[in-house]
């Protein structure tokens, strides 16, 4: 039990790296979820090629690949990310393109009559879509997005190959000091494990405020 | 060097051109790993989406934690628990079979959830018919139930074979040979990431593309409503 | 999507990709007005580690802090990272200096500088405790291709093992250093390459592993390979590099520098070999 206790204090330092890590990611990933989403139904040619291209490349691309290439390959063309850098930006350019199918899909799946009401109520393009479109695709965006939210969680993790001291990089680290496998690891996932069900049930709850809000909403837009 | 075939780094081009069959070799053990991982996955995730249905608490529970729990953990963190922590109990598996079995192990949490929503999705009726007709569990499973179930699972399992196809890069934490790791010990020989790891990406995309197409193939030839009986 | 919020998105990415451009490189009067500087190892006992209270330890970082001292530097930011990624480390200036007496080769000088010569050893190799194997040298592995070798990426083992002709499939790439011990002593690979010191300092930490006895170096084009290490930097510190290595070669002439030496486990016959070779007569070849 002693031994369980001195493995914590790193453990958790790394424990909260990978918080803040997810965090980030998460909100820089939705950014660019809704930007690609929305991207990739607009009327605009170039803007829907790169939605599209960056949607395509992002999920038919390993995200160790893209982490391990912004870390090592860039650097050759000038530019030099630090780890924290490299890796938040791996973890959100890949989050944002499976988001941003989420983000697509949701937004079709709000039916043609709310279109035409607000062409009839004299509504803009832009207006239609922040204050009617939007709210509507947003509740149906939300489940998806609380398993994207949990596996960009689980993605984190890959950070600790890019030299990132993520709460799996302190695991290891212990484990090469100690060489006591068994209790780190278990100590490890079981951390994760702890982690994921907060940020489910965070997720959970925005969800039903969300929920909440948008019959707000949507009264203030019939009226 | 690496598998006897030497790079050229003369020009861009050349070296492009001369890692392009080494990259190919690390492709091979990426379907390897691949292919061995989805079928312990379909078969793991079928064992346990049963016992989570079996009607004794003592047995469904225990297992809907653990599915739980190897769902909502990182791959690397459970690879690096079997790698590390077996060999304490005395079982070495090769790095290859020990990331295969990972991949497996996590995806299972997947598939069985796949397995469980094409169950569901099948009408009530037809399990009340099976009861009415005395009809033995596993004659329904095997005649009403899977033929059923199939074409709603596929499209769900295709996906997540291609999803692990771009997985098994994370094996090259525990040296397994794979196409990142091919790239990148090329990367840290050359010092030259940039030509290296574009072309892993690139080759990434043509097998996620490739997969993806056989997975709607494969969907397609499948009829809507169940597999006819014999 | 809102004007506003995509211009403020733009501005902040614009920011941060500006900010975390390369900087200009190692820069001699930046580092000695701040007096501090980053520099990497590689976690490979006793050429440079960091040890349990955090603390860089080893024949690079401890000749690294009297040097820098000597030159007014006293605050070091160590990083820890993979062999294998020191030098793309320092080409993407992520730190300043390397001190974990890399190997100066041919290959290496075309991408980094590196300072004076500051230590040299022979090769060895890790195996399980008994030697079940009756492993001796490199020549064994030829003899028996069923036999696997680790070796740490970008390591120059693997050239030696090359050399000899081993297949791919006898070569495991291991991460790094500290993972060899476990690989050893479970028995996925039959042996571990490395220098000499390092597979006697891991054998010191186990008694599932022994340091292969007796052992022939590898002989490659003719010449027993022998190593040797320096402090690797950036190709345009050269300032840096100079006025370091000034300092450097003042403070191998003193007793200190044999003792720091001596307390990691080289001989005399070593320091005196790394002190007779140039950086330059290595760089290009010969030596």
């Amino acid at each position: 039990m002693e031994q369980l206790l001195n493995l914590l204090p790193p453990l958790l330092e790394g424990t909260w790296v990978t918080i803040q890590l997810a965090l980030a990611s998460t909100v820089l990933g939705g950014i660019l979820s809704f930007a690609a989403g929305i991207g990739k139904l607009s009327r605009n040619f170039f803007v829907r090629a790169i939605s599209v291209a960056y949607i395509e490349i992002f999920r038919g691309t390993s995200l160790l690949v893209q982490m391990f290439w912004l870390f090592f390959a860039l650097p050759l063309m000038g530019i030099s990310l630090s780890p924290v850098l490299a890796g938040i930006l791996a973890l959100s350019l890949n989050i944002g393109a499976y988001g941003a199918e989420v983000v697509r899909g949701a937004i079709n799946s709000v039916t043609q009559g709310q279109y035409e009401a607000a062409v009839a109520l004299n509504f803009s393009k832009r207006y239609t879509l922040w204050h009617v479109i939007l709210p509507q695709a947003l509740v149906e965006m939300m489940p998806p997005f609380g398993n994207l939210v949990v596996q960009n969680l689980k993605d984190t993790a890959l950070v600790s190959l890019i030299t990132l001291a993520d709460l799996t990089f302190r695991a290891q680290n212990l484990r090469n000091l100690t060489l006591d496998s068994v209790p780190i690891y278990s100590l490890t996932l079981v951390i994760y494990f702890v982690l994921a069900l907060i940020f489910m049930s965070g997720m959970r709850w925005l969800e039903r405020v969300i929920a909440f809000r948008v019959g707000v909403a949507q009264g203030r837009a019939r009226a | 060097m690496l598998f006897g075939i030497e790079w050229d780094t003369s020009s861009d081009l050349a070296f492009a051109i001369s890692i392009l069959p080494i990259l190919l070799r690390g492709l091979i053990v990426t379907v390897q790993a691949t292919a061995l991982g989805f079928v312990i996955a379909i078969v793991l995730g079928l064992i346990l989406a049963l016992l989570r249905m079996v009607p004794l608490k003592i047995v469904s529970w225990p297992t809907a934690i653990f599915l739980e729990f190897v769902r909502d953990t990182p791959l690397l963190v459970q690879l690096f628990f079997l790698y590390f922590v077996l060999p304490e109990y005395g079982i070495v598996l090769p790095a290859f079979l020990t990331g295969a079995i990972a991949l497996g192990l996590q995806y299972s949490g997947y598939t069985a959830e796949v397995y469980r929503a094409g169950i569901e999705a099948i009408p009530r009726g037809q399990w009340e018919a099976s009861i009415a007709l005395n009809m033995p569990a596993w004659l329904l499973f095997r005649d009403v139930i899977i033929p059923q179930a199939f074409p709603r699972i596929v499209p769900a399992l295709g996906n997540y074979l291609v999803s692990m196809l771009k997985d098994t890069a994370i094996l090259s934490a525990v040296t397994v040979l794979e196409m990142l790791h091919v790239g990148r010990i090329i990367g840290d020989r050359t010092f030259r990431y940039f030509i290296p790891l574009t072309m892993v990406g690139g080759l990434y995309l043509v097998l996620t593309l490739l997969s993806s197409l056989a997975v709607r193939f494969t969907e397609n030839k499948l009829p809507k409503d169940g597999i006819p009986l014999r | 999507m809102n004007r506003k919020i995509r211009n403020m998105i733009a501005s902040t990415l614009a920011l941060a990709l500006i900010g975390s451009l390369a900087f200009a490189q190692a820069d001699l009067t930046e580092i000695q007005e701040s007096g501090s500087i980053r520099i990497a190892t590689a976690n490979e006992i006793p050429y440079g580690w960091i040890d349990e209270n955090g603390d860089a330890r080893g024949i690079g970082p401890d000749v690294a802090e009297a040097v820098l001292a000597n030159m007014g530097v006293t605050d070091i930011d160590w990083t820890v990272t993979e062999f294998g990624s020191l030098i793309p480390g320092l080409i993407a200036d992520r730190f300043d200096m390397v001190a974990a007496s890399q190997a100066v080769l041919p290959a290496r000088c075309e991408q980094v500088d590196f300072s004076i010569i500051n230590s040299s050893y022979g090769e060895g190799l890790l195996v399980e405790a008994g030697n079940p194997q009756d492993i001796h040298g490199y020549e064994d592995f030829v003899d028996n291709s069923n036999l696997t070798m680790g070796i740490v990426s970008g390591a120059d083992q693997l050239d030696f093992a090359q050399a000899y002709g081993l297949r791919q499939n006898q070569i495991v790439s291991i991460p790094s250093n500290t993972d060899a011990l476990s690989a050893v002593a479970t028995g996925r690979v039959d042996a571990y390459a490395a220098t000499g010191l390092t597979v006697g300092r891991l054998a010191l930490n186990s008694e599932d592993v022994e340091a292969a006895e007796p052992f022939t170096d590898p002989v490659v084009d003719g010449e027993p390979v022998r190593s040797f290490g320096a402090f690797t930097l950036n190709a345009d510190s050269d300032e840096f590099r100079e006025a370091f290595n000034e300092e450097l070669g003042a403070f191998q002439e003193t007793q200190e520098y044999r003792d720091i030496l001596l307390s990691h486990g080289l001989t005399e016959q070593d320091i005196d070999a790394a002190l007779a070779v140039t950086t330059e007569e290595l760089c290009s070849g010969e030596g």
